[in-house]
Order: structure tokens, then sequence, then C-alpha cells
């Protein structure tokens, strides 16, 4: 069995407790517009530039063989990037590090020997996460490696948006430890505005999850103008309060710090000159979340 | 970055004495060198030898010598000196210096006796002998001072036989006093034959005789200081310490302390007369296992009523004192390369014989002691972790890491270093004197040098030997490929057939071909630095004794040896390898560019390296080397597995030799600064380094080679080590241990959270890990030099949010954003 990868993180200390290796699976069916990270969205692989590494040696126009690379005095790039074949000639032969294929295949077997090589870091709360895009789009790759690394005695967290088949998430149950779970916003219209998908899955997956004792953090996305408006964190707030409380609540404050990996995917990005999250504002939601709450805590870089 | 790290909690003594330190040259009172001679026209009092470690210095020798030699004051030898052997009139002549004519001072307020420390005595020797040591070293043609710089300028290292790094057995004068030793030695002497007393042996134990007597006629003279001060004092409290200070040198060092603040009185000054014996300051004369030996005084101190405040401002006196040893450099600057860490190590916690933790109350006094008069560079701590390592311990450790620019202590893992050490009782077959049952108790000097305490002189710092000058040899078939220029008169060296022919490197089909030539080049380079070596070792055998010393380390007194001369019970000289990741990744490139994948041809590689990789085309092709080459240092097996396979091959190499005096070889990794200086001697290498870049930092990856952050990073460490055996046991071929360096980022222990995940990533050390770490909290200056040069920083972990990145693949202004964040610290 193969999973579709685009990265592992070593000594991840932002993925829940402890220190873990976070692998991430490539693919997710939401579209957040505010994506931090749009290199996992798609399900096949993408060509990512990096033009503080290259050398300006055209290695990669001369070798394309589908002639989509162009170069002009901003340096080299993409003529149409749709015509892509992604065959990673060009990576193979950019003799520096500018051009990266992020997304990988690689055996579920093979894949878990990778995520246990920091085992010694784990200790008694870290372990291994499983992350995206969104993880259970590859439901049995996920679930034969969750298998697997707990047959190991390794704590697996996943990582995950909720938006699928409750079954799906039964199956991993038995072989999460903790599930990362985040809810963006309550309102079923606005949901689906800013996400593409309905929320419905993802509403009734947590009552689900939570009704069976799982050890579960939420976590909520401040976005201003989708996410971030009081009334949506108190609607999650009382859903919260009504379904089963989470181990811990975290309100992610927002920035744009991801902006340069929709440049090096050519694409555009309406957040791009978004300011960051007022802190006072940040408290305020806080507060407003621990009313019901009261594990509620915000994170993140925020401004004065 | 947070704030920077201040001092704290220091009472109106310590706070006066600290800043009245950092004065520095503005001080009225300093404890720079005092120069003294014997007045012979042939006298010296500066030994070159033991800098031919500090390349730096080279060009001063003939200053040096000169200048101490002229303001020396003169103390008249009695008649019939030179008579006597060398050890005598050096141990007379060092205790009529510092007794007689060094003035005795006390600092206001300081709780402890002993300053004015730093010597530069006579070396006592005769004509003869002056002229015979002489012409060893200044030959012209072929002497020990040329072909040590030829040997530093054309990029194999250096090497020479230094002062200080061990553990004298400090725990006896503390416990038994002096009179003991001295009481020891007499009986000894009253046992020898006529014909022994006569001979070496006689003379070795008068020397140490009388040199055993320096400490208790110090003492007289401070304690009558301190009552003599104690009369014209005003103030009552001052005056009661003074007379209590005077008390406790009527007793300290020569009997037993009977109290922690006369064990402490009378560690200092056994420590600080070892400096004045050598004449030399403060390098990695280290105080072994503090916690544990000072213990029973801590404990019968509390009892009888003294406070753990009290002995924490005893203990800061200490640590005022211990950087008085730079003062013999405070006419250079503080700031000074040689000047940067002498290295008075002392140990705190690690494990008892069945692994069971050794941490105590004191061990967390120390602590204290640490955290509050940081930042000061000496005493160096070394804290000792170790599976049993209990939490409370790492709590501690982890706020200390992460409340510091750095680390404020080095951290030791006892079960990678005991595995060394038991190796070398292995190869050396000294079983009985390492073993299971005692190799717990070992401890490190001047930086993270494994060694035992109290028996052991492993002359950590004395060979450092470039490997990247074999791989050099290899592609040169045994020459030079670039010019090397004599650093003193600008004259290139010519390139003759130094090295073994290995073969035309163009003629070989395969990697394995290339790396057995390269093999028997480092055999060669390991060879050549034994040989240089071995001759300074035997002129300071012959010549340069230090009695005083030899009393501290058991061994002497029983072979009647000077530590000089073989006399310690255990004896090693440690290579320090240099450039080890530069050289794996060297040989990595070379084996990708011209193996694996025929990038191209060893003729192009050797031009682009004497071209210093510079032109369009080379460009391209070191970006190859950089960027596609595998490298040591990121958990990738291939390169992992060829740092393990050099490292066993070197590191049992070297043991084949043994100096005159039979001391055995044995390796270690500790580049000191020589990686930066050394950078710009040696020639551009396959791996991408060009000529002045640095090089590889000890055990350390390359800079930025370790791509996959500080958890593979530390793996590759512990698997260049050896790993570990097929049964779980740990393997570790460098007895010396390996200097290991981290960066982390300060939003990665932001919070008490954060703190516990740093704590299982020094767990996880403890398995996976080296034999030592420091770990630095980088900074802001740290990030803006990551933005000049993205290719040293690409395993730069900073948070961005929610997820970690590599500071070096985002753009330019979310580095600025990001720096600016650290530099405010808004979590």
């Amino acid at each position: 069995m193969e999973a579709l990868i685009l990265d592992i993180q070593r000594m991840s200390t932002e993925d829940g407790p402890g220190l873990r290796t976070t692998v991430f699976f490539k693919g997710c069916n939401l579209a957040c517009g505010w994506c931090h990270n749009p290199e996992s969205i798609s399900f096949k692989p993408d060509l990512n530039w990096y033009m503080n590494k290259c050398i300006n040696c055209d290695s990669c126009k001369d070798i394309c063989p589908n002639g989509v690379l162009i170069k002009d005095e901003s340096g080299v790039h993409f003529k149409d990037r749709s015509k892509c074949l992604t065959c990673g000639k060009c990576v193979d032969e950019c003799p520096g590090a500018g051009i990266e294929l992020k997304g990988k295949k690689i055996s579920v077997e093979k894949l878990k020997n990778e995520l246990l090589k920091d085992r010694a870091y784990f200790g008694h709360d870290g372990g291994v996460t499983l992350s995206g895009g969104e993880v259970m789009m590859q439901p049995q790759a996920a679930t034969e490696l969750a298998k697997l690394l707990k047959a190991d005695g390794v704590s697996v967290a996943i990582d995950t948006a909720g938006c699928y088949a409750w079954s799906l998430l039964e199956s991993i149950l038995p072989y999460a430890d903790i599930f990362l779970y985040d809810l963006k916003i309550f309102d079923a219209d606005a949901h689906k505005k800013h996400t593409r998908v309905d929320n419905a899955h993802i509403l009734d997956n947590y009552k689900r999850l939570i009704a069976t004792g799982a050890r579960v953090w939420v976590r909520t996305p401040l976005i201003a103008g989708a996410t971030d408006g009081e009334d949506n964190i108190k609607a999650i707030a009382e859903f919260l309060r009504d379904n089963g409380l989470p181990e811990r609540w975290e309100l992610c404050t927002f920035n744009n710090l991801c902006k340069d990996k929709y440049t090096r995917l050519d694409l555009d990005w309406e957040y791009k000159a978004h300011e960051k999250t007022k802190k006072s504002y940040a408290e305020k939601l806080k507060e407003t979340a621990q009313k019901y709450v009261p594990c509620a805590v915000y994170s993140g870089v925020t401004t004065e | 970055m947070g704030q920077i790290k201040q001092p704290k909690n220091l009472s109106p003594r310590i706070q006066w004495l600290r800043d009245y330190y950092f004065k520095g040259f503005d001080r009225e009172w300093n404890n720079e060198d005092r120069p003294f001679t014997t007045g012979t026209p042939w006298d010296s009092n500066y030994n070159e030898m033991t800098y031919y470690v500090v390349p730096e210095t080279y060009t001063f020798f003939s200053t040096f010598t000169a200048g101490y030699r002229y303001g020396a004051k003169k103390i008249e030898p009695p008649k019939d000196f030179f008579k006597q052997s060398i050890a005598e009139r050096r141990a007379w002549f060092v205790k009529k210096a510092i007794v007689e004519n060094v003035p005795q001072e006390i600092l206001p307020g300081d709780l402890l006796c002993g300053a004015n420390f730093n010597l530069s005595a006579s070396l006592c020797l005769d004509k003869k002998e002056a002229a015979d040591k002489d012409k060893v070293i200044l030959n012209k043609k072929n002497g020990l001072r040329k072909q040590t710089f030829e040997f530093h300028d054309k990029g194999y290292g250096n090497c020479g036989p230094t002062s200080g790094h061990l553990q004298p057995g400090y725990e006896i004068p503390v416990k038994y006093g002096f009179k003991h030793v001295n009481d020891d030695l007499k009986a000894r002497y009253a046992k020898l034959s006529e014909d022994e007393k006569k001979g070496s042996k006689g003379a070795q134990l008068r020397a140490m005789i009388s040199a055993s007597e320096m400490p208790r006629d110090l003492a007289a003279k401070y304690s009558d200081l301190c009552f003599k001060k104690a009369e014209n004092e005003a103030d009552e409290t001052r005056k009661a310490e003074l007379i209590q200070m005077g008390e406790n040198l009527k007793i300290v060092p020569w009997l037993p302390a009977q109290n922690f603040w006369q064990a402490v009185q009378s560690l200092w000054f056994t420590h600080m007369l070892v400096m004045t014996d050598e004449s030399y300051p403060g390098p990695g004369v280290s105080f072994g296992r503090v916690d544990q030996y000072l213990y029973p005084y801590y404990k019968k101190s509390l009892e009888e009523g003294m406070s753990p405040e009290f002995m924490k401002e005893v203990l800061k006196c200490m640590w005022i004192h211990c950087n008085t040893a730079y003062d013999a450099m405070i006419r250079v600057g503080m700031d000074q390369g040689i000047t940067a860490g002498y290295g008075q190590l002392l140990m705190l916690s690690g494990c008892g014989k069945n692994g069971e933790d050794l941490t105590n109350d004191l061990t967390y006094l120390f602590l204290d002691v640490i955290d509050e008069m940081s930042p000061m560079l000496e005493p160096k701590p070394n804290v000792r972790l170790h599976r049993n390592t209990p939490e409370k311990l790492l709590d501690i450790v982890c706020s200390m890491i992460a409340e510091s620019q750095g680390a404020p202590f080095l951290l030791n893992f006892d079960e990678r270093s005991m595995a060394g050490l038991l190796h070398e009782a292995k190869f050396a077959g000294i079983q009985k004197l390492i073993n299971e049952d005692n190799v717990w108790d070992y401890g490190s000097v001047g930086c993270l040098e494994n060694t035992m305490i109290g028996n052991d002189r492993s002359q950590t710092v004395d060979v450092n030997l470039n490997f990247l000058k074999a791989v050099e040899l290899t592609l040169g078939n045994g020459k030079d490929i670039v010019p090397y220029t004599d650093k003193l008169w600008g004259k290139v060296y010519k390139s003759g057939q130094d090295g073994p022919e290995t073969g035309d490197p163009r003629m070989f089909n395969t990697f394995t071909e290339f790396y057995s030539a390269f093999k028997t080049q480092t055999k060669y380079i390991i060879k050549r630095i034994v040989d240089l070596y071995n001759v300074g070792d035997a002129l300071r055998t012959k010549y340069l004794p230090t009695p005083y010393l030899s009393c501290l380390v058991k061994g002497c007194a029983d072979s009647g040896k000077d530590v000089t001369q073989g006399g310690a019970e255990i004896k090693f000289v440690t290579v320090e390898g240099v450039t080890f990741a530069s050289t794996v990744d060297s040989l990595l490139a070379v084996k990708y560019l011209i193996y694996d994948k025929k990038v191209c041809t060893v003729d192009r590689l050797i031009q682009a390296l004497k071209e210093n990789w510079e032109g369009s085309e080379n460009e391209k092709l070191r970006a190859i080397a950089k960027n596609k080459a595998p490298k040591y240092g990121r958990d990738d097996e291939e390169a992992d597995a060829l740092a393990q396979d050099f490292m066993k091959f070197w590191a049992n190499e070297v043991p084949k030799y043994h100096t005159t005096t039979g001391h055995q070889y044995r390796g270690g990794m500790l580049s000191w600064n020589y990686w930066v200086g050394d950078g710009y001697v040696l020639f551009a290498s396959p791996d991408g380094r060009r000529r002045g870049q640095f090089l590889s930092n000890a055990i350390c990856p390359s800079n930025g080679a370790d791509i996959n952050g500080p958890t593979s990073n530390i793996n590759s460490v512990g698997t260049a080590l050896g790993g570990k055996d097929e049964s779980g046991k740990y393997v570790n071929w460098l007895p010396n241990g390996a200097s290991h360096t981290i960066t982390l980022s300060p939003s990665l222990i932001r919070d008490d959270e954060h703190k516990a995940k740093l704590k299982n990533l020094l767990r996880g050390c403890v398995e996976n890990g080296g034999t030592a770490l420091q770990i630095n909290i980088l900074d802001v200056a740290t990030l803006k030099d990551a933005q000049k040069n993205p290719e040293d920083y690409r395993h730069l972990l900073v948070r961005v949010t929610g997820y970690n990145a590599y500071f070096t693949a985002i753009g330019r202004e979310l580095q600025n954003e990001i720096i600016e964040r650290e530099s405010h610290q808004q979590f």
C-alpha cells in the first residue's frame, strides 16, 4: 500500500503533544481561501520554485521536454504551468535546490520506518502526527499506517478537518491516541462559501468522535471576514459546550507568512496583504470562547 | 530573542567583585603574568611549545621570548642549584617566586584567598640544557618551530605539548590535606635505596616533597595577611570574616577541611597553584565532580548552621577567582582568540555504578550559582545526563537553556561517554584502571574531553589533525594540489611528494579504490603528526617538569616520575580530529560526482578546486556538489555509513602509536577555533567549500548540511561514533568524546509546555546522540547572518505559525518579519 505524501517534518513542536514527527499527506477536499499549505491541496505532485536558490544556469529550461519554461529578466518561469507534465526532469537537472517536485508516493511500510527514526525523542507524550492536506482522503493508507505505528507502541495523532463519512474516522479510531480537529465556521452557508464544502459531516463527526471518549484538541483559525467573527466563535463555543468539550481549544491567529508558498506555485492569494490578528481582538475572542469552553486559548503571532 | 541573560540575586559583595572584574585593564589590581628569572644569560621563562596549538601566536614567539625575559625579576638561585635535578630546581624556584616574590592580595569583601597566581617562572635550565633544548626547537634547517609552522601552513593542522587538560586529584588535599601528601612522599622517599635516592626517582620525590609544601607556605602568608587586615578593619562583619579566613588558612590546604568554606578555600588554593606550577593560565585544568566530593562538607556545614546562601556566596567568590586566570592576557585585550575560554571545567550530576542518579542538593546549589553569575566564562560547568536523570534536574537545565542565548553549561551524555572510556581501556589493556565498576566516576576537562579523575593525563588538545588534507593528498597522488604559502615570509612552499604515492586518481575505476587510497593518506597524516608531536613531547619530558602538579596525579609518586614523564597511571595523547564532516562530505561528493553519477572527471574536479570553484561552469558543478551529493548530518543511511566507517578507521589507527613516555594515542573531536582559521589555509574541497570558507566544526555536520533538523543531526552524530551494537549496547570509538553544537530558535522553548519538549529532545540525545552537546539559542544577529548567508543556515528551524519552517526557505520579507518578531517576542 502506498501513500502520496508531501513532506515529513521531524522534531515538530506544533502538531500535538510532545515532540513529534509529522507526515503531511497530499491532497485536500477542502479549499479554504486562507490555506497555509497550498502545496498540499492538489492530489497530484506540484512543481515548487525557490527563486532565491536559483543560480541562473538554465539547466531546467534546456531539459524541459514540453518546452513550458521560458526565461526573461525575472528569471526562469512557466510559460504555461498547465502544460507541465510534472515529469521531474528539471528537478533532476537543477544543480541547485531551486526546484522541488512536491508529492511522492511511498509504501506505508517504508514510511513507517522513516517516521520512527526519531522515536527516541518522542518520550511519553510525543509521537507521530498524520497531517495534510486531509489525511483521511487517503483512508486506507492512513489507517494502515496508524495501525502499524500503534502496533509498534508509538502514539498517533490525526490532524483532520473531519469532512467525510464517519466510517472513515471510525476505522482509524482504534489506532489514534489524539485528534487535532479543525472547526472553522459554524454557519453552514458561510462554511461552504469559504471552504467550498458543507460542514454537516464535520459537525456530526465531531459529536460522534467526542462521544467515543477520544482525546481531542480543537483548532480554529482566526481569519478576518471568514472565521473570526465573534458570533462564529460563540457558535462554535456553544456547539462544543453542548456536544462535549475537547481537551483544548486553540484559536490560531492569522499571519500571511505563507505567501511565498503561493508564489512558488505561481498562484495569487487573496489573503496575501491581510494584517496579522490584533492582540486585543484575540484576547476578546478568547474571553468569549472561555465563557463556554474554559480550556480555550489562542496561539500564534499577534500585533498590538 | 528575549532579554539578554543577566546575572541575578547578587549580594553587594559579589556585585562589586563581578563589576570590578569586568573593568579589565582599568583595575588597579590584576593577575597578569609575573615573569621571574634565575638571571643566567641563557635563561628563558617562556616555553613556546605550549602555544604550538595556537597558530594565531606563531608570529609572536620571538617577541614573547624576549619580552618575558626582558621584564623578568631575578631570583638568586642558591649555591649548587644547577647540580640538582631540573624538577628540584623548578619546585624550589616556583615556590620561591609565588611565596616570597609575588604580593599576596585580598580584594574587598572576598571570602577566598589566593590571587596573583599567573607566573612566567624560569625554566631553570643550565647552559647546556638550554642550548640542547633550543637546538631542537630553533635549528634553522629542520627545527621543531620550523616544522610546526610548515605543518600548519600546509594545512595538516597543529600540535605541541601544552599544559593543563586534566582533572587533578583535588579531593585528596581537600579531604586529607597536603600534609598527608607530603608525609606519603617522605615515607616513599625513606624507603628508597641509597642508589635510588641518588637517581632520578629520588630526585623526583625530593622535588615533589618540596612542591607539596608550597601550598602550606603560601597559606601561612595569606593567613597572616587576613589577620593584619582584620586589625585595621572598621566594619565588624568584615572583620569577623577576615579573622575566619585567616583561621581557615591555618588549617587548609595543609590539613583536612572541616567545613564547606574551608573545603572551597582548599580547592581553590590547590587549583590555582597548578596554573602557577605550569606557568600557564587555566587551560583545561578542571575541577572534577565537585558536587560529589564537596557534598560531605555541604551537609556538615548545613547541619552546623551555615546557610546555603552563604555557601553560594563562597562559591561565587571562587567564580570570580577562576576568571582572573584571563588576566594573563589582559594586555592583549579580553576578546583575543587565545583567551576565548580557558576551560576550567566542573562536573555536575551523573550516574553511579548501577546507573542510579547521583544528583544531590549541592548539584542544585551549583546550578543556582551558575544561573545567578552567568554570563561569565569561567568556570565551565558540564552537566552529566543519563537514562535516569531526574525530571527536576532536566526541568532546571531546560529552563536555564531557555533563558540564555547559549546554554550556560555543556551537557555530557554518560552512556555514550562511558562506552568510549571502556573502549580505550580495552585497546590500551588497562581494564584494571578503567572498568565497568569505576567508569561512572569519569569527568571532562577543558571543553568536553572525557578522562578519568585524579590519575589520568590524556593531553587532550595537543594534537589537532585536519583530515581534509588526506583528501587533497589522494587527489594529488601524495602531493598538494594547490600552492601553500609560508605565513611568516609569504614564500610558496615547494610541492613535493609528501604523502605516499597512492596512485593517479584518474586511473581509479571505483570509489572503493579512491577510498582505499584516501585511507592510506590518512595513515600518512596520522603518522606525520605523531612524529612531529613526539619531538616536542620528548623535550617536555626532558626539560619541563611540573612537580607540584605531579603531587596531584596518582601514579607519579608510585613511579617516581613527573606527570610530564609519563608518571600518571592513565596516559594518553588525544588526536583531535578536525574537519570531519568536511572530509566525509568531500568523499561523498567525489563518489557522487565521479563514480555514481559521472557528472565530471577527476581532472575536471581538480581543476575546479584549483580555481576555487570560481567561474560559471565551476559554479554549476559546485551547486551539484553542495545540493545533490549526499551529506553527513541528515540521518541519511549512505552518508552516515561512510561517516561511521571512516570514524572507525581513523580512531583505530591512532592507538597504534605511543610517545616516548608511553602515552598512547587515542581519538577525539574538538576543533576549538581551527575550523575557522584553517578554512583560509586548506584547499577548496570537493564538498563545494571554497578556500576561505569555514570548515566543519568537530563532529558537527557542515554548516547548512543538516536539512532535516536537530534530531536527524543528533542521530547522525551518534551513528558516526558507532551507534549501538546488535545487543543495544552503546558503541563509541572516541574515548575523548566529540564536540557537538546545535542551534535552536527561542520560539521552540517559549513557554513551559515547550520547555518540556526540550526535555524530550535531551532524553533522545541520551539514547541516540554523541558524548556531549552545546545548545545555542539563536539570536537576531544569527538570523540576520542567515539572511546574508543562507547556505550556511539551511538547518535553521523557526516557528512561523502552527508549523515550523526552515528560515532560509522562506522569502526575504518574511525573514525580516520573523527577525522583527524575534526581536520583540510577541507570543
